[in-house]
């Protein structure tokens, strides 16, 4: 994800235009192959074992590594060798500039450098953004908050990368007492805990969740697009319900519920966490034991 | 082949369910938007399998199941969640449901559940 966070800094900073970027992005793409398909030559897996792991992966938070090692497939010390062969995507990200004459090594540092003081991150948080590991970024976008918003958080990002786009990435998240949606989708779970997660849009931009999950090109952002991410909100959901479920915390989820006008969403000092989709940025709403209306 | 009633909130779900039904030979005689509808077309149509959404508007997929079983107790129920939680599970098969299904929807899954169903 750090690829496309700090390759869409290099184009704000006027370093890179929009075109090199998807240029490098797409080749980066082209030499960074998937675990599965590594392991699959490499002989550690079969093709079919391969495949199993990837429909789990669609239902389970989990990445291909620890489903393939609680089944039995590979071992730890395996996973940290297919690792190693797939290679870093940041890493790959900055050699690809560098390769295709984009920009050099100095310039990258001189930029990365630059990001750095912007965003106000510690020496270990840029250790963190370069790790790949999605919980780690996460929570360095997050306000201080609790351990369960980074939890939520955490699963709606990993959700989002592997059900709807893979090059998603996150900007800062905030805390608000109000803001103003033109459309929403939303669910509210109750019991030990109440909690209300959903996504905000202006204008068109939550097809970039309604279009991919629901599988169909929706004209805009009627009542029917708004029930597929709803419906997404609801697979978040109830992979977060799952894992408090674990720890004999009960969460029961409500109906979903939509907005396709524009509408007012107030709490105390909610969290709003921005998600860039290609060329869209969509909100990721939520609260946990507070209030939220929407107006 | 199965006549299967899908009962969901959710029209993307449906489409999605009904899409991996139908492609998998399987006939989806009706869908229902909730449980109360659900349990409407079930006394009427008669199907052989019922995929039932638990979280739902009206009529919640756990009170239609009960309904559901007390009308016909050989009736097969497919319980659809989000959640794999253990606690609503449990509650489901203590209601009679034969079998879970996950969302997002799993192909292989879902035809794996119906087939060992029908």
């Amino acid at each position: 994800m750090f690829d496309q966070i700090f390759g869409n800094y290099l184009v704000q900073a006027g370093k890179l235009t929009k075109e090199q970027l998807e240029e490098v992005i797409k080749y980066e793409s082209s030499v960074r192959v998937k675990l599965g398909t590594i392991a699959v030559a490499e002989k550690l897996m079969t093709d079919k074992q391969a495949e199993e792991v990837n429909q789990l992966q669609a239902v389970m938070d989990k990445r291909f590594g620890d489903i393939a090692v609680e089944k039995g497939y590979l071992t730890d010390d395996q996973v940290g060798q297919l690792l190693k062969k797939q290679g870093n995507a940041y890493m790959i990200f900055v050699q690809t500039l560098i390769d295709h004459n984009i920009m050099t090594m100095d310039e990258v540092d001189a930029a990365l450098k630059g990001y750095q003081e912007t965003q106000g991150f510690a020496e270990s948080d840029m250790g963190d953004l370069m790790s790949g590991d999605i919980e780690r970024i996460v929570k360095l976008f997050l306000p201080a908050n609790t351990d369960l918003h980074d939890r939520l958080c955490g699963i709606a990002i990993r959700t989002l990368i592997r059900l709807i786009n893979s090059s998603a990435y996150v900007s800062k998240a905030f805390l608000v007492d109000q803001i103003l949606a033109d459309n929403f989708a939303m669910q509210a779970m109750k019991g030990d805990h109440a909690i209300v997660s959903g996504f905000a849009g202006c204008g068109n931009s939550l097809l970039a969740v309604a279009d991919p999950f629901a599988g169909e090109e929706f004209d805009t952002v009627d009542l029917d697009a708004l029930d597929a991410v709803g419906e997404f909100t609801n697979c978040i959901n109830g992979l977060f319900a799952s894992e408090l479920s674990k720890e004999n915390v009960d969460v029961d989820m409500l109906p979903p519920e939509f907005y396709d006008h524009p509408v007012s969403i107030s709490g105390s000092q909610f969290c709003v966490f921005p998600i860039h989709i290609g060329s869209d940025v969509i909100n990721f709403i939520m609260t946990i034991d507070s209030e939220l209306t929407v107006q | 082949m199965a006549k299967v009633l899908i009962v969901d909130d959710s029209r993307t779900s449906r489409k999605i369910l009904r899409g991996i039904l139908e492609e998998s030979g399987h006939e989806v005689i009706d869908e229902a938007v909730d449980g109360q509808d659900g349990v409407k077309k079930f006394q009427s149509l008669k199907p052989d399998i019922v995929t039932m959404d638990i979280t739902m508007p009206v009529l919640d997929g756990m009170e239609a199941l009960k309904m559901i079983k007390a009308l016909n107790p050989d009736t097969k129920v497919i319980m659809v969640t989000a959640a794999g939680q253990k606690g609503k599970m449990i509650d489901c098969i203590k209601l009679g449901a034969n079998e879970f299904l996950t969302k997002p929807f799993d192909k292989e899954e879902i035809i794996s559940v119906i087939n060992k169903l029908s």
